[in-house]
C-alpha cells in the first residue's frame, strides 16, 4: 500500500485529533459534563485511523462502544460528535443515542453498537445488500478481543464465508475485554486464528504501526471488492484508559500501562517514522498540534452551545409511518 | 388515623344527622371519594374523604350528632385498622365486625391499605353496580340504593336499570294504559305506581312543615292591594336600567314595613320572644321538586337593585346546586309567591324559627270601585300567617295593612 | 369479481410475488428456503421466479435477523423468515435492540424497512419450542409494528402493506391456517397496518380475538346463537398499532367484551387491551372485561394434553356467557 508524504502528515493530524478528542472528552466526562458512560480508545489511534484510511466514504463500518476513533477515521464530524455526547438536539442522533450509539449515515457508518458483537449480523445484512444491489462497496465489522467470542461472532464469520460477501472484520485486540484478559478468555489465543476454520485468510499484525494496518486491511479490502470473500484482521494495540471512565482498573497494573506507552504508542512510533523520513518538523509538528487543539476546542463549543432536546422530543423519531 | 368528625357547615350550625354512610368497616377509600351524608335542617352534605385509608364508622345512620363530634375512624393501613376495631367498637349492637379477605382481594404488606371485602356489609354497605348501570342511574336520577341488582353477587346492571325505568310512572301527562275492565269493575285497585323514600331534602321539608304547624298557633288574613302603583314602578325601572323583579320589590316592602313592626321580626326562644336586630328575608323557590328558601340578607339596608340582584344569584345557585348553609341561614321573615299559578290567597306555612310569613297572589285585573264608579284596575292578593303565639290578631293585621298601603303607594317605604 | 377461494399459504406466495415483480430491493432469507419455497410451501415457485432473490441461510438467526437489518439500512426491503416463532430468541438482539431501535437510537438517520415473518402458533403436537404465540413480547417492544391476520385475505392485504411500510414489522401467521382457505380478491389490494374488522356483527357482547381464534371464536358464536346470544367478533388484525376506535365503537354498542387468544393468559396481549378498555371505556363496561388464553404452562406434546392447555370453542362459550352472567 502506497502511501504519500501528504497522506502521512494527513494520517497523523487525524491521530492526533483522535486522541485530543478523547482526552478532552476524558476531561468534560471527570467534569460530570458527559452523562452517562464513555469508553476512551486512546492508544488505539492506529487501528482505527489506519482502517478508515483505506475505505471509500461509501463503504460501511460498524462501530462500537469504543468508536470516536471509528468515526473521526470515516470522516466525522466532532463538533456534532460532541453536541450528541452532551445530549444536544443538534448531535448526530438528536440526543437520542449518546457515545454508544453514535452514527453519521452520511459517511456510512452504520452505528456505534451498545450491545458487544451486535455489529456482525448488521454487517452481514449490509455486505448481503451490496451483494445484492451488485457494487462494489464493502464493509468493516470493527470488534474487539471480547466479542470474538460471541456467536454472533462465529456465525457471521461463517455466513460471511460461505456468501462471498464483502466484508473486512477488524478486531482491535486490546488484551481486556472489561475487566476479564484475553489471555483467559480467548480460546486458541488468537482472534485471526479462527480465520481458517471458516476458511478465510486471517492475519495477527501490530495494531500500533499505522502502515502496517493500511497495507494489511487494504489488502483486505482490495480482495473484498474483487468479490473474493471476507478476511479476518486482527490488530494488536493497547488501550490506555479503563474499559469506561471511571474503571479502577484493578485488573492490570500502572506499570504494564506505562511499559505500553512508552514502547509501543501509535502516535510516537508514527512520528518518529516521519521524522525519519524527513516528514516531520517541529514546525510543522507544533502548527498541526494548534490545529488540532483548536479544532476539538471548536468542536466542544459548538457542542456546549448547542440547543437541549425539549423532554417531548423523546417522543420522535420511533416511525418513518407512526 | 383520622378522626372522622361532623363538620360546621355553617355559622349557626349545631348539629346534623348522620343520614348514610357510603362505606362499611373495613373499606378502602380514596381521598376524596364521599364517605358520608349528612343533613342539616336546611342542606343534604356529602363528605368527602380527607385522605386515602380504611374506614372504621361508629356511629350508625340516622343518629342525630353534634358538630364536630366524632363518628369514625380513617386508618392509615390495615395494622392500624385492627387496632382501631379493638378501641372504637361500632355504637350499634352489630359490634366490631371480622374483615375477612376476599380470595381475589389484594395481600396487604405494611404500610399499604388493603382492599378487603367484610363479610357482614354493615349498614348499607357499599353498592355494586357495573360502570354502565352507574351511568345510567346517574342520567335518569335513579337512586341506586334502591334498585335490586341482578348480576354477580348482586350487582346492579343495565338490565336492572332497564327494568326500573320500564316500570317507572308515566310522564306527567302521559296517561297510563288500564285494561277496560278494571275500569268498569265496581272495585277500587289500588296498586303502587311509583315508591318514592322520604328522604334528602323531602325528608327536611316534611319534618319543618309538621313542626311549623303542630308547635305554633298559626292564623292567616288575607287582603287585597291596588297593584297600578306597583306596575307603574316596575316599569319606571325597567325604563332604567332593565327590569329588575316583582319579589325584589315586595322584599323591600316587607323589610321597610318590618322596621315599622318590629315585633313580627321575631322568634320565640324557650320562655322568651326574641326581636332581632337585622331583617333578613327568604324569597321561597323550587328547585328539584323540592322547596328551598334562599335568604336575602339586610334588604332594609339595601336598594330594590340591590336586592334584585341577590335574590337573581340566589336562584342561579339554586339551580346550580351550590348554594350553601350561610344561604340558607338566619331569615327573620319569609315571602313566598304563587301568583305565577293564578293563586290570589292562600294560608302559607310560617317556617320556624320566624314568626311570620307573607303569601303573594297574582296581579290581575279585576273591577274596583272608586268614587263610586265601576273601573278596572290591576290588584294583587296579600296573605299574611303569623305566629299568634307571640303576635295577636291586631298587630299582625296592622302589618299587613303597612303592606298594603306600601303596595298600593311605594313612596311610603321611604317614608 | 370472482369468487376465488386460495389459502392462507398461497395468498402469502401471491403478495411475494407481485411485491417482489414491483420492487427489486426485495428479497427473502431464512432456513431452508430454496428447496421446497420453504418449510410450509410457503414461497413454492418465488426462488424459480426470483433468483438470488431467495436466499438460504445457514442455522444463524443473529445473522438471518441481522441481514434484514443490515440490508434494510442500506437501501433493501428485506422479507425475513424466521422459521418457527419460537426461534425469535436466538435472534432477540438483533430484533430488540437493533432492530426495534436503530432509527431511534441514530435520531431518526436511519429507516428499517423489513419484515419479519414468522409461523406461530400451536395445535400441532409440535411441543413446547415449536408452538408458541409470542407476540405480546413484541408489542411491548417500541419501535415494532406486529400484525398476526386470520383468513387469506387478510394475509395478503397486510403482507403488502408490511413490506411497503418503512418501518420494522413483525408478521405473526399462525401454523393451522396455512392451508385454511377463504375468499381473496383478484384485483391488488392493501390491508392499511392498524385496521381490525368486525368479522361477525352483534349486538350482545364484543369479542376481541386475532389469527386462529378468530376462527374458534366464529364457532363458537353459532353455537351461541341457538342460545340467542349474538356475538359481534372484531378481529384486531393489526395487535399494534391496535385499532382502539373500532374497539371503542363495538364495546359502545354491546357493553360486553371478552378477549380471546392463544397465548398464554398472563401477561398476555389481552391484559394490556383489558387495561385500556378499562381506562378509557369504563362507563361503558356492564360486565368486567375477561380474557381467554392457553393456560399458563409450556405447550405439552400429547394431544390430549395440548388441548386441554389451549383454548377451545366451549371456553369462548362459557366466556361469553360468563361475562353476560347467564
Amino acid at each position: 500500500m502506497k502511501t504519500s508524504k501528504k497522506e502521512k502528515l494527513s494520517l497523523f493530524k487525524k491521530m492526533l485529533t483522535v486522541r485530543a478528542f478523547e482526552q478532552k472528552a476524558g476531561d468534560l466526562f471527570k467534569q460530570n459534563l458527559i452523562p452517562g458512560f464513555i469508553h476512551l480508545s486512546i492508544g488505539e489511534e492506529a487501528s482505527s485511523i489506519g482502517t478508515c484510511s483505506v475505505l471509500r466514504t461509501d463503504d460501511y463500518v460498524a462501530s462500537t462502544h469504543r468508536g470516536h476513533g471509528h468515526m473521526l477515521g470515516k470522516g466525522a464530524d466532532p463538533r456534532m460528535m460532541f453536541a450528541e455526547l452532551f445530549g444536544k438536539a443538534t448531535g448526530y442522533c438528536k440526543g437520542k443515542g449518546g457515545s454508544m450509539h453514535i452514527a453519521d449515515f452520511s459517511v456510512g457508518i452504520l452505528g456505534a453498537n451498545g450491545v458487544v458483537g451486535g455489529g456482525f449480523p448488521i454487517m452481514i445484512g449490509a455486505g448481503l445488500s451490496i451483494k445484492l444491489r451488485k457494487t462494489d462497496q464493502v464493509g468493516v465489522v470493527f470488534f474487539g478481543d471480547g466479542a470474538a467470542n460471541r456467536g454472533t461472532f462465529h456465525e457471521a464469520c461463517n455466513m460471511a464465508a460461505i456468501l462471498k460477501l464483502p466484508i473486512i472484520f477488524v478486531c482491535e485486540n486490546n488484551l481486556y475485554a472489561s475487566t476479564t484478559p484475553s489471555e483467559y478468555t480467548l480460546a486458541g489465543g488468537s482472534v485471526a486464528g479462527r480465520a481458517a476454520g471458516y476458511g478465510i485468510p486471517g492475519h495477527t499484525i501490530d495494531g500500533n504501526d499505522i502502515l502496517e494496518v493500511r497495507n494489511v486491511v487494504g489488502k483486505a479490502v482490495a480482495r473484498a471488492r474483487k468479490g473474493k470473500g471476507p478476511t479476518i484482521v486482527e490488530n494488536m494495540t493497547y488501550r490506555y484508559r479503563g474499559h469506561f471512565e471511571g474503571d479502577p482498573q484493578k485488573y492490570r497494573s500502572t506499570d504494564e500501562i506505562d511499559t505500553h506507552r512508552k514502547t509501543s504508542d501509535p502516535i510516537e512510533r508514527f512520528k518518529k517514522h516521519l521524522q525519519k523520513e524527513g516528514i516531520l518538523t517541529t514546525e510543522l509538528e507544533e502548527k498541526i498540534k494548534k490545529d488540532v487543539t483548536k479544532l476539538i476546542d471548536e468542536a466542544v463549543q459548538f457542542g456546549q452551545d448547542a440547543p437541549l432536546p425539549r423532554p417531548e422530543d423523546a417522543l420522535e423519531d420511533l416511525f418513518v409511518n407512526p | 388515623m383520622i378522626e372522622i368528625t361532623i363538620p360546621k357547615l355553617g355559622l349557626t350550625m349545631e348539629s346534623a344527622k348522620l343520614a348514610r354512610w357510603e362505606f362499611s368497616s373495613g373499606d378502602a377509600v380514596k381521598k376524596g371519594e364521599t364517605i358520608l351524608v349528612i343533613e342539616t335542617d336546611k342542606v343534604s352534605f356529602d363528605m368527602p374523604a380527607p385522605s386515602d385509608g380504611i374506614i372504621h364508622p361508629i356511629v350508625p345512620e340516622g343518629t342525630t350528632c353534634a358538630v364536630e363530634e366524632i363518628v369514625g375512624y380513617l386508618a392509615e393501613n390495615r395494622e392500624e385498622y385492627e387496632r382501631i376495631i379493638e378501641e372504637h367498637p361500632f355504637a350499634e349492637a352489630e359490634g366490631t365486625e371480622k374483615v375477612e379477605a376476599s380470595q381475589a382481594g389484594a395481600v396487604s404488606q405494611a404500610g399499604q391499605p388493603a382492599a378487603v371485602l367484610s363479610s357482614s356489609p354493615g349498614p348499607k354497605g357499599r353498592i355494586k353496580a357495573s360502570p354502565l348501570a352507574r351511568s345510567m342511574a346517574a342520567t335518569n336520577n335513579l337512586d341506586l340504593s334502591a334498585i335490586v341488582g341482578s348480576g354477580p353477587g348482586g350487582r346492579i346492571v343495565r338490565a336492572d336499570i332497564l327494568r326500573v325505568l320500564e316500570e317507572a310512572p308515566a310522564i306527567a301527562g302521559e296517561r297510563v294504559e288500564r285494561p277496560p275492565e278494571e275500569i268498569s269493575k265496581g272495585i277500587a285497585i289500588k296498586e303502587i305506581s311509583e315508591s318514592i323514600p322520604i328522604q334528602g331534602v323531602r325528608r327536611i321539608i316534611f319534618d319543618n312543615m309538621y313542626q311549623s304547624l303542630s308547635q305554633s298557633a298559626q292564623l292567616s288574613l288575607h287582603t287585597e292591594a291596588c297593584a297600578e302603583r306597583l306596575i307603574a314602578l316596575l316599569e319606571r325601572f325597567s325604563r332604567d336600567e332593565g327590569k329588575v323583579s316583582f319579589n325584589a320589590i315586595l322584599v323591600k316592602i316587607s323589610a321597610m314595613a318590618l322596621r315599622l313592626h318590629p315585633k313580627i321580626n321575631a322568634s320565640v326562644e324557650g320562655d322568651n320572644i326574641r326581636v332581632w336586630r337585622q331583617v333578613h328575608i327568604g324569597v321561597a323557590m323550587e328547585a328539584n321538586d323540592a322547596l328551598i328558601v334562599p335568604v336575602v340578607r339586610n334588604p332594609d339596608l339595601k336598594t330594590i337593585r340591590e336586592i334584585d340582584y341577590e335574590i337573581l344569584e340566589l336562584i342561579q345557585k339554586t339551580r346550580e346546586n351550590k348554594l350553601s348553609p350561610d344561604d340558607l341561614a338566619n331569615g327573620t321573615f319569609t315571602i313566598s309567591n304563587l301568583g305565577f299559578a293564578d293563586i290570589d290567597f292562600f294560608t302559607p306555612i310560617i317556617r320556624p324559627p320566624e314568626s311570620a310569613i307573607l303569601g303573594v297572589g297574582r296581579i290581575t285585573k279585576k273591577p274596583s270601585v272608586r268614587n263610586d264608579h265601576v273601573i278596572p284596575e290591576a290588584r294583587i292578593g296579600l296573605s299574611l300567617t303569623f305566629d299568634h303565639r307571640i303576635i295577636d290578631g291586631a298587630p299582625g293585621a296592622r302589618f299587613l295593612k303597612t303592606i298594603k298601603e306600601m303596595v298600593e303607594e311605594p313612596l311610603l317605604m321611604i317614608s | 369479481m370472482s369468487n376465488r377461494e386460495i389459502s392462507c399459504s398461497t395468498a402469502l406466495r401471491e403478495a411475494l410475488e407481485e411485491e417482489m415483480e414491483r420492487d427489486d430491493t426485495i428479497f427473502i432469507i431464512g432456513e431452508d428456503l430454496v428447496a421446497h419455497g420453504g418449510i410450509f410451501g410457503q414461497f413454492e415457485g418465488l426462488p424459480e421466479r426470483f433468483p438470488g432473490r431467495v436466499i438460504d441461510s445457514p442455522i444463524s438467526e443473529t445473522c438471518i435477523v441481522g441481514s434484514g437489518v443490515g440490508a434494510a439500512l442500506t437501501g433493501m426491503r428485506p422479507v425475513v423468515d424466521m422459521h418457527f416463532a419460537d426461534f425469535v430468541t436466538t435472534g432477540m438482539d438483533e430484533i430488540a435492540n437493533q432492530m426495534a431501535k436503530i432509527r431511534y437510537m441514530f435520531g431518526g438517520q436511519a429507516k428499517i424497512p423489513m419484515v419479519l415473518w414468522a409461523p406461530d402458533g400451536g395445535g400441532l403436537s409440535a411441543a413446547a419450542q415449536h408452538s408458541q404465540s409470542l407476540e405480546s413480547w413484541f408489542v411491548h417492544i417500541p419501535g415494532l409494528k406486529v400484525i398476526a391476520p386470520s383468513e387469506p385475505s387478510d394475509v395478503k392485504g397486510l403482507i403488502k402493506a408490511a413490506i411497503r411500510d418503512d418501518d420494522p414489522v413483525i408478521f405473526f401467521q399462525h401454523k393451522r391456517l396455512f392451508a385454511q382457505t377463504g375468499h381473496v380478491p383478484e384485483d391488488e389490494y392493501i390491508i392499511p397496518i392498524g385496521s381490525a374488522a368486525v368479522k361477525r356483527p352483534g349486538k350482545d357482547i364484543t369479542i376481541l380475538t386475532y389469527s386462529r381464534m378468530t376462527y374458534l371464536c366464529l364457532e363458537a358464536a353459532e353455537q351461541l346463537a341457538k342460545e340467542e346470544i349474538d356475538v359481534e367478533i372484531v378481529d384486531l388484525r393489526t395487535l399494534k398499532p391496535l385499532d382502539f376506535a373500532l374497539i371503542a365503537e363495538s364495546v359502545k354498542k354491546t357493553y360486553n367484551v371478552l378477549i380471546v387468544h392463544e397465548a398464554c393468559l398472563t401477561g398476555g396481549f389481552g391484559a394490556e387491551i383489558a387495561a385500556r378498555i378499562g381506562e378509557e371505556l369504563f362507563d361503558y363496561l356492564d360486565a368486567p372485561v375477561m380474557r381467554i388464553g392457553a393456560k399458563d404452562v409450556p405447550i405439552p406434546f400429547s394431544p390430549v394434553m395440548e388441548g386441554f392447555v389451549l383454548p377451545k370453542v366451549s371456553d369462548v362459550v362459557e366466556g361469553v356467557k360468563k361475562v353476560l352472567n347467564r
